[in-house]
């Protein structure tokens, strides 16, 4: 297998830690990884990767990179492949990935594999494996293009540490004046987190007792940082204790996030069929008995009052 | 209190948002047709048909007719729910150029057994003649509906899904067309950001095909005051589909257990695929027991060693409910025609308990209209006069003469279960000569419902019912709505009207009624959970009255 | 502005998902097949704008999905009609591509992504091959003249971006929302014109090996009782779960 080419990522001079898990996939293909980034100088944490197995680390400078720049990252990304004589061009499927990996391909005349939960390299042929229907089915495909064109889903490559020597080079890159500019990053608006889109999904039933109570989860919420939302069951949300906007989907409606925290719901009552789709659930209910723990991935039975404050502790511990 | 009569605690019609003039204010669009038919079900799209197929040959007559079939489901089928073993008459009478095989039918019915159950027994009875199935099909009404509706669309015909008809619009007697139900409207009722208004269709002939329990079907008799010698009486029936690891090869037909001796209705199980087999619980709502749960019972059923072979290791597919009318001869409306209407299929009363059978004639009562009104309408007069050509039809038709021999069948159930066979019996042997008299029937929320003390909290229908480990095959009732499809808008108001004095025993006795947990008991108080709705009609027969919602609410039936 | 829009015939979001015999595609018996959830935002946006013309590249059922779409409003409808869409995205950004180069058009809109493949790059994929700027995922989008803004979500943030038109969009949830058809619309669909013709697509270079369910999910555990039991927790969402 000839080298593979892993697209890395930084924002505002520094890596950003997504590129560990893309150096960590390319390197299930076997050959050489060599990591690639657009920058318009040198990348904070960029040193990192060769830990994580990248055997040269190279860095496309170009001022007009200092933002992203869709169409002038295409083109420079573009050029490298076409140069190199890659089996593969990895990227993470991240926002910024997922814009750039399509261009990139159709720049090199072939498809991609987008969004991959697993990439393996099966004697000369690369196959992937990716969720489709909503993640109701895997997909698996052999990709017989030259490169190989593939993303790879955040948070499941899990980063190894393979250390390696990581040749640093910097190379100057000329790229065409972009039409598509990125103007700024502004932040999210707050609390604009929609129950049905967040990531992580911390839902109170009438375990809470009372309205004020709710506050407990909410500061659960904050230790995630930004990708958690509020839910509450349709009992609350009838008490008049909760918005109907934080009410979590019942009767059908699924609310699918990657994890859903379900604090003093019983699980009886409107609310399983609803998050069943949830990628992993964790209820918090003082019942051992309660329906929840049927359909929870993990339960810890105890006084929520004892247990979501200690969560919040050590959640934010790791976040730092 | 001893006993509930669910009548007591009722609301009545809401007559006044129902019939509504024609030039009332409210709507954002108008559209003119040359008949309207409320109802994509198997009545409605076959009188659609026949009309199209009618106004095609008259072609050379006139300009095409523009036929207008307004449904509330989003898509065609997904509120359509029956057992169903299917008689194919109408089907070849529709589509004379057609074979059986051509038409949406799964499987001939081949074997068929009846039996009689106790609880870890049963009895094989020889079947009853009203119930010979030889020479019929067991189908799925879901896929009889869309290869209905697809039929329709060829022809021309303009089908409306996801517009649920909610008032008539009336000038002086005559009715002139119906408004549709708003969309939109948030919890406490007001236009919410998606809010769409309510349109009116006007068409000459109106056909209500609304099923089961039709609301503007029966606010038109009210308001014309057309009675029947019975009143309607209802059963609701409970099903689930199955994909199954036992392969079944014959349709199957119980009664007894798990009913009690004073209620009427049994079970079935047909083979769509030898490993898709349909299962259900029908139970006449006059039953008298006030905790009595045809959910709970049919989760009770699965477990028999019957059916227990077939289930294990299977996985349900999907679950529904609907009522079935079976009030029979006695309880068709003295008259199914007026001024610009008439009312087809189970809105009518189309329907023959004894041998299970509704769909062909409700199809056959579509046909039937079909032919009426375009005769009216050459005639250039959709009145009452000429629209009575359609009662007069169908009293001369094979629907009147099956449900004439069988008038009685059912009702004599009300006596329970021995008195009930041994008149059934009787019945069937003298081919209906037997009685000379009809039978008085109650409606169903006249009858007294007896408390049981002492109910366990828990108990297989309360909706907070968990499955435990000697049930495996049960399924709550709450899981049981997901599985119909069920993805209304959390945030709709409520289309329920809940009637009076509704104590802890009655809210106790709503939350058995309704197979979809819409109603529980709370701290002694209803709560009401109204998106889980089904639309199986058994709130209106017994409990709050039912209204329509927004387009596309209620189940997501596939191929029930 | 003239407006192209590209929409594609896809299976329910709540579709129970069977494989068929073959191992490698699914099972569409009682199947229901629907607008794509993110081309509602594409044609939404396109009505607002201008005048619109859907383009679909699929079977001869797709035309259904483009009724739906001139029922919503939109002017006409070409089908490029195929049985089979391969795996690879490339082969179907070429059809398109095809189709759309000689339109002259202002604005051609996408959803993000089909609901069923989740492949997420015709939309970008068109635009290359049309030489035109796009910008990808857009949630809210500004039009003056012949320049536009664009918002689109990043972690952590919202992207900025400015482009000239013409130019390629894909919508994401929250663009705007999309309008019911109306019943008048529904009646109109019916007369508006719907172009069919049949295309001949390459195999593409993507060779399905299999389609599988996922993997069972597996029996939950107690971690434990009480605020002690949350340390064990937080490891395994972090190590087992990866979700942390």
């Amino acid at each position: 297998m000839s080298a593979i080419l892993a697209v890395c990522e930084q924002r505002d001079g520094t890596l950003r830690k997504v590129s560990h898990e893309v150096v960590t996939g390319a390197h299930r293909l076997g050959g050489t990884v060599e990591a690639v980034l657009c920058a318009a100088g040198a990348v904070k944490g960029a040193d990192q990767l060769g830990k994580f197995g990248a055997d040269k680390v190279v860095t496309l400078t170009n001022t007009a990179f200092a933002k992203y720049n869709p169409e002038g990252c295409a083109q420079a990304i573009a050029d490298r492949a076409k140069a190199g004589g890659y089996a593969a061009v990895v990227f993470a499927a991240s926002a910024t990935g997922k814009d750039l990996a399509p261009r990139v391909a159709a720049k090199l005349g072939v498809g991609l594999a987008a969004d991959c939960t697993d990439i393996a390299a099966d004697g000369g042929t690369i196959v992937a494996t990716r969720p489709v229907y909503a993640g109701k089915a895997l997909l698996k495909v052999k990709v017989a293009t030259k490169p190989a064109v593939l993303s790879l889903r955040p948070n499941v490559f899990t980063p190894v540490e393979r250390p390696k020597a990581g040749t640093a080079e910097t190379v100057a890159v000329n790229v065409a004046a972009g039409r598509v500019i990125v103007r700024e990053i502004k932040a999210a608006e707050a609390g604009a987190l929609d129950v049905a889109e967040a990531q992580i999904v911390v839902s109170g039933g009438r375990g809470l007792k009372e309205p004020a109570n709710f506050k407990v989860l909410e500061e659960l919420a904050r230790a995630f940082g930004g990708q958690a939302a509020v839910g509450a069951s349709r009992a609350v949300v009838d008490a008049g204790w909760r918005a109907h906007a934080d009410q979590v989907g019942q009767t059908g409606k699924t609310v699918s996030p990657t994890l859903y925290v379900a604090v003093g719901i019983s699980g009886a009552i409107q609310h399983l069929a609803g998050m069943r789709t949830s990628k992993v659930i964790v209820a918090i209910n003082k019942d051992k008995d309660a329906p929840i723990f049927k359909v929870a991935d993990y339960g810890v039975v105890g006084d929520l009052f004892e247990v979501v404050p200690r969560l919040t502790e050590e959640i934010k511990k790791l976040h730092g | 209190m001893a006993e509930i009569v669910p009548a007591k605690h009722q609301a009545p019609l809401p007559m006044s948002q129902l019939i509504l003039t024609g030039g009332s204010e409210g709507a954002a669009d108008r559209m003119e047709l040359d008949v309207l038919i409320v109802g994509a079900g198997p009545a409605g799209l076959a009188c659609a048909l026949e009309l199209a197929k009618l106004g095609k040959l008259a072609k050379a007559d006139g300009a095409e007719l523009n036929i207008g079939v307004l449904e509330k489901a989003e898509t065609l089928g997904e509120h359509s729910l029956s057992g169903a073993v299917v008689n194919p008459r109408a089907f070849r009478e529709l589509f004379p150029d057609l074979k059986d095989s051509d038409f949406p039918f799964r499987a001939p019915v081949t074997k068929e057994s009846v039996y009689l159950l106790t609880a870890d027994s049963r009895w094989r009875l020889p079947t009853p003649p009203t119930m010979h199935n030889k020479g019929y099909y067991v189908a799925s009404l879901c896929e009889i509906v869309r290869w209905l509706g697809a039929k329709a669309e060829e022809l021309g015909v303009n089908v409306f899904t996801g517009f649920p008809a909610a008032s008539l619009l009336t000038e002086g007697s005559h009715v002139v067309g119906v408004r549709t139900a708003a969309s939109g409207l948030d919890r406490d009722g007001k236009p919410g950001p998606g809010y769409a208004a309510p349109n009116d269709l006007t068409a000459k002939v109106t056909a209500l095909a609304e099923g089961t329990r039709g609301l503007l079907a029966q606010a038109w008799c009210q308001w014309q005051g057309v009675t029947s010698d019975n009143p309607q009486i209802f059963a609701l029936g409970v099903k689930e589909l199955w994909e199954t690891k036992q392969p079944l090869g014959r349709v199957i037909h119980t009664m007894g257990w798990p009913l009690p001796s004073d209620a009427f209705g049994g079970s079935f199980m047909y083979p769509l695929e030898p490993n898709l087999v349909a299962l259900g619980l029908v139970v006449g709502l006059d039953y008298k027991d006030a905790n009595l749960d045809v959910h709970a019972l049919l989760q009770k059923l699965k477990h028999h060693p019957l059916f227990r072979p077939y289930l294990e290791g299977g996985e349900l597919v999907e679950w529904g409910a609907k009522t079935i009318p079976e009030g029979g001869y006695y309880a068709l409306p003295h008259r199914r025609s007026g001024d610009g209407v008439v009312i087809l299929g189970d809105a009518a009363g189309f329907v023959d308990v004894p041998s299970l059978k509704g769909i062909h004639y409700a199809m056959q009562s579509g046909i039937i209209a079909a032919r009426t009104i375009f005769a009216a309408l050459k005639a250039g007069a959709p009145s009452a006069h000429h629209l009575a050509e359609y009662d007069r039809l169908v009293d001369h038709s094979y629907i009147a003469k099956d449900l004439y021999r069988t008038r009685n069948m059912r009702l004599a159930f009300k006596d329970g279960f021995v008195l009930g066979g041994i008149q059934a019996a009787l019945m069937t042997v003298t081919r209906g000569i037997f009685p000379g008299w009809m039978y008085g029937m109650h409606a169903d929320a006249e009858v007294g419902r007896r408390l049981t003390p002492g109910e366990s909290p828990g108990s297989p229908g309360t909706p907070g019912f968990r499955p435990g480990s000697a049930e495996p095959l049960a399924v709550s009732k709450v899981d049981a709505v997901f599985k119909s499809g069920n993805a209304t808008r959390d945030t709709i108001p409520t289309h329920l009207i809940i009637g009076k004095d509704v104590s802890a025993e009655v809210a106790r006795f709503y939350s058995h009624v309704c197979p979809a947990g819409v109603y529980e008991e709370v701290g002694g108080v209803l709560q009401v959970n109204a998106p889980n709705c089904v639309d199986c009609k058994a709130t209106d027969v017994l409990g709050p009255r039912w209204t329509p919602r927004e387009g596309g609410s209620g189940p997501k039936y596939k191929r029930m | 502005m003239k407006i192209a829009v590209c929409i594609k015939r896809v299976p329910d979001s709540e579709t129970r998902v069977k494989i068929a015999s073959n191992g490698k595609s699914l099972d569409e018996a009682g199947v229901k097949f629907v607008l794509n959830p993110y081309d509602e935002f594409a044609v939404e946006e396109g009505l607002r704008r201008g005048e619109v013309t859907v383009v679909s590249l699929g079977p001869a059922a797709a035309q259904e999905t483009i009724r739906t779409a001139l029922a919503m409003g939109a002017d006409r409808g070409v089908l490029l009609q195929t049985d089979t869409v391969p795996a690879d995205g490339y082969e179907a950004a070429q059809a398109l591509a095809a189709e759309l180069k000689p339109g002259g058009w202002d604005l051609i809109l996408f959803g993000k992504m089909a609901i069923d493949d989740y492949n997420q790059q015709v939309g970008p994929m068109v635009a290359e091959l049309l030489g035109l700027p796009c910008v990808t995922a857009v949630a809210h989008l500004e039009i003056d003249g012949s320049k536009g803004v664009a918002e689109r979500e990043i972690e952590g943030g919202i992207e900025v971006v400015e482009f000239p038109l013409p130019a390629v969009i894909t919508a994401d949830k929250g663009l705007n929302e999309p309008r019911y058809p109306a019943l008048k619309g529904i009646m109109a669909a019916k007369k508006k014109p719907l172009e069919v013709k049949p295309v001949q697509l390459g195999a593409g270079a993507f060779e399905v090996v299999a389609l599988t369910p996922p993997p069972e999910r597996k029996e939950g555990k107690i971690v434990g009782e009480g605020p002690g039991a949350v340390p064990e927790l937080v490891r395994l969402l972090r190590e087992e779960a990866k979700v942390l």
